[in-house]
């Protein structure tokens, strides 16, 4: 008896497994598809800019908001901990450290892998289930060239910019959380800023977040590209978006500190 | 000319094509008639490549659909339209850029030619001044033109309509399966329609062909499908017309 078990339990396993790997291997065929056409872009302009509006100009209200937290709660915290003992424009110091290195790319990445990260996989769900990628291929055009490689391409590029805004707000934010929460005098708090400013720290951010906006946008184009079983279909896609592209961009995250710090 | 040979099928261990032969003229209406989920629309998906048999071959033009290179299967798709189901239009476009989308990339259009033939598109399914309207606010009659003027807009050779009259009422029906013969008539289109709608099949249809249990159980003219021996095409036949004698 616990033979059988023993056997249906690595059966399923291993079914479990064949089918990763075969997802895996059919994302890399996809994406690098999506990629070997990018010459053919042109032809594909409106689409691409059509994506950056979605993917940037929208997202700039949320990243606003949750950067101007980001920075208050970081200059908040700092000050709390550090400056009974500490000259007070050390958390000046810190807020810029760890709001361009770590805390803006990660958490701008984090809340728009659940807003654009779904939508898109929603949206090419739907377009799936309701037969318009058919209808696509059935008009002769290469619907990855079409669909998946504006949004990636869209992706890649207006993260590094929502962040770069993330980052302005965030550091404007620890400064008003520093001087209205700690009373640390704003002058102080910039000192602090400008002395362990670090262009490479800043560019570190922008690379760390272009690495999330193309993991996110192309685990979502997958996701919503090759959706099964109607409407049903496209909410599983789509909270299974949510997942795979937070777990990406922490591993990401960690992996990119190993190798660029 | 289109020539299907032994074409299997499987989806998850279900078998839905056993075996499918069919010889589809050129310059005719060939109907496909079957029960709803007997794998009509996967064959007709088959013909343009949309998906692959498991085995067997599909022949257009002399040229294997099968086994065709991607670049060669976009080129030979441009000889086809393809009314989906759901007419499937893009609800993020107007009308006017749905039906103008097949001529969007065409590099020897010009603008005003594009116009020019998104009018006649429009004009030939009876949605002149359309071109502005989104999807969303169209009726399901309205869509399946629509879908029909995207379809027809590159006067292809070759028309492919996957329930072309489900969901419409019979007088929006009935308009449709005037569309479709007057393409035939008037351009010399081929067409292959899927449909468990057996009046408008009798409609719009030359030949026929009979779709059960994943295999072809009758083929051939109006007549010899009504005058059938095989008792499964009788009965298919009876129920779905419960009107006898209306069809012509």
């Amino acid at each position: 008896m616990s033979t059988v078990r023993f056997q249906l339990f690595f059966g399923f396993l291993g079914e479990k497994a064949l089918s990763f790997f075969e997802k895996l291997g059919r994302y890399f065929l996809d994406i690098g598809w999506a990629l070997r056409n990018l010459g053919t872009i042109r032809y594909y302009a409106r689409n691409i800019a059509g994506q950056m509006v979605q993917i940037g100009n929208n997202s700039i209200p949320t990243v606003i908001f949750v950067s101007a937290f980001v920075g208050m709660v970081t200059s908040v915290q700092s000050a709390h901990q550090l400056y009974v003992w500490l000259p007070r424009s050390v958390v000046g110091n810190l807020v810029i450290k760890t709001v361009l290195l770590e805390l803006t790319p990660l958490l701008t990445a984090l809340v728009l892998a659940g807003k654009v990260g779904a939508t898109i996989t929603a949206e090419l769900g739907s377009m799936r289930v309701t037969e318009q990628i058919d209808a696509l291929e059935s008009l002769a055009f290469d619907s990855i060239s079409f669909l998946i490689t504006p949004r990636v391409l869209a992706g890649t590029v207006m993260f590094p910019v929502l962040t770069v805004i993330g980052d302005f707000v965030a550091l404007l934010g620890g400064l008003l959380g520093a001087s209205v929460v700690t009373h640390i005098a704003p002058d102080e708090f910039i000192s602090g800023m400008r002395d362990s400013f670090l262009v490479s720290d800043a560019v570190y951010g922008i690379i760390k977040s272009m690495f999330f906006g193309f993991a996110i946008t192309s685990i979502a184009c997958f996701q919503g590209y090759h959706v099964e079983g109607g409407s049903e279909g496209v909410g599983k896609s789509t909270m299974q978006t949510v997942v795979l592209s937070c777990l990406t961009v922490v591993v990401l995250d960690f992996l990119l500190a190993s190798v660029l710090l | 000319m289109i020539e299907i040979r032994d074409i299997w099928k499987s989806f998850d261990g279900k078998q839905v094509h056993r075996g499918l032969s069919l010889d589809i003229p050129e310059h005719e209406t060939t109907v496909i008639l079957g029960k709803s989920g007997g794998g009509k629309s996967i064959l007709l998906k088959m013909i343009i490549g949309l998906i692959l048999p498991d085995s067997g071959t599909i022949q257009v033009d002399g040229r294997e659909v099968t086994t065709m290179a991607y670049s060669d299967l976009r080129a030979l798709r441009r000889k086809f339209g393809f009314l989906f189901q759901g007419a499937a239009l893009f609800d993020s476009m107007s009308v006017g850029e749905n039906v103008a989308l097949p001529l969007r990339y065409m590099p020897e259009q010009k603008k005003t030619d594009i116009t020019a033939r998104i009018r006649e598109a429009l004009r030939t399914v009876g949605l002149e001044n359309t071109e502005d309207l989104m999807p969303s606010s169209l009726s399901g009659g309205m869509r399946k033109r629509v879908g029909l003027a995207r379809a027809i807009v590159q006067t292809p050779p070759y028309v492919l309509y996957d329930e072309p009259t489900t969901g419409l009422d019979l007088g929006t029906a009935d308009e449709i399966n005037l569309l479709v013969n007057e393409l035939r008539d008037r351009l010399g289109v081929t067409s292959i329609v899927v449909t468990h709608d057996v009046r408008s099949a009798f409609v719009m249809g030359n030949r026929f062909a009979v779709l059960d249990e994943g295999k072809f159980i009758a083929a051939g003219t109006a007549d010899e499908i009504r005058t059938s021996g095989n008792e499964d095409v009788r009965k298919y036949i009876d129920s779905s017309l419960p009107m006898q004698g209306e069809a012509p």
